[in-house]
């Protein structure tokens, strides 16, 4: 998978509050599907859909244990969508270089 | 409005008096001398500054083939001269009718509609400013949306 489409499928994930209220839970530490269903009012099958949506976006990660299968945290992905809103602050960077030096022409220019 | 839900804020202080820097903001033709990224021209700056005037600018590129060209559209929210400015932005055609972020390659869940925060306060004949820009939901009230997906994704960033 490139960045994009890992990028493509992190900000998808992220655009459901269970499934961004799961990940803050997970932020406190692993927890089996059961635990992470408490606190909403929603079947298992339904919050294991989430999970499933979470783990193929590689956010999280599913344990081997067969019976509980505990829930982690994958904390790349996120980074990488950290990183991509960097790029707006480079643009914005860019731009007010750029007024800056409007400023000093509209004063009159540096004092040379 | 916490500040970790936003995606750059930045603060810059200028050697100017605070009038001189809102006019960057607020005068047309000033505004589009700095707007345009590096290798952009503003050709249109259309901006109706006052609480709910609508605001069109086009960004301009010419490569040795083709000119690419960038419309946007955003309403002001917030007008205080001189310390205060709020607008919002989303792509558009040159018609003004708005273009799904997904439309132009930005990903899944990127906002339609984001939010242009600008904070001027003067000390000493110096400016300082604060320029926040955060994505807003856009027909998501139901969701919360975006303000608090990068209000997770921060404290998750910062726990991992």
């Amino acid at each position: 998978m490139d960045q994009s489409e890992q990028l493509d499928l992190a900000f998808a994930a992220l655009a459901h509050p269970t499934r961004r209220a799961i990940l803050a839970r997970l932020a406190k530490g692993a927890a089996t599907v059961s635990q992470l269903a408490e606190p909403f009012e929603m079947s298992l099958p339904a919050i294991s859909k989430h999970i499933r949506v979470l783990d193929k976006a590689g956010l999280i990660e599913q344990g081997r244990d067969a019976q509980f299968r505990p829930c982690k945290l994958n904390p790349k992905p996120l980074k990488a969508v950290a990183g991509w809103t960097e790029h707006y602050r480079h643009i914005w960077e860019g731009r007010f270089e750029t007024m800056n030096e409007i400023i000093t022409e509209l004063k009159g220019g540096p004092d040379e | 409005m916490s500040d970790e839900m936003a995606w750059v804020r930045i603060e810059q202080e200028f050697d100017a008096p605070i009038d001189m820097v809102w006019q960057m903001w607020a005068d047309p033709t000033l505004f589009a001398r700095w707007y345009g990224p590096k290798g952009f021209t503003v050709p249109v700056a259309e901006m109706d500054v006052v609480k709910g005037g609508t605001r069109k600018i086009c960004m301009q590129m010419q490569t040795p083939d083709k000119t690419m060209t960038m419309w946007f559209i955003g309403v002001y929210t917030e007008v205080s001269e001189p310390v205060r400015l709020a607008y919002t932005e989303s792509m558009c055609d040159a018609a003004g009718n708005i273009i799904p972020p997904s439309a132009m390659g930005m990903p899944d869940g990127h906002p339609e509609t984001t939010e242009v925060i600008v904070e001027l306060n003067e000390a000493n004949g110096k400016t300082m400013m604060v320029m926040t820009h955060k994505g807003v939901p856009a027909g998501t009230a139901g969701e919360g949306g975006w303000r608090q997906a990068i209000d997770k994704l921060a404290a998750l960033v910062a726990a991992a």
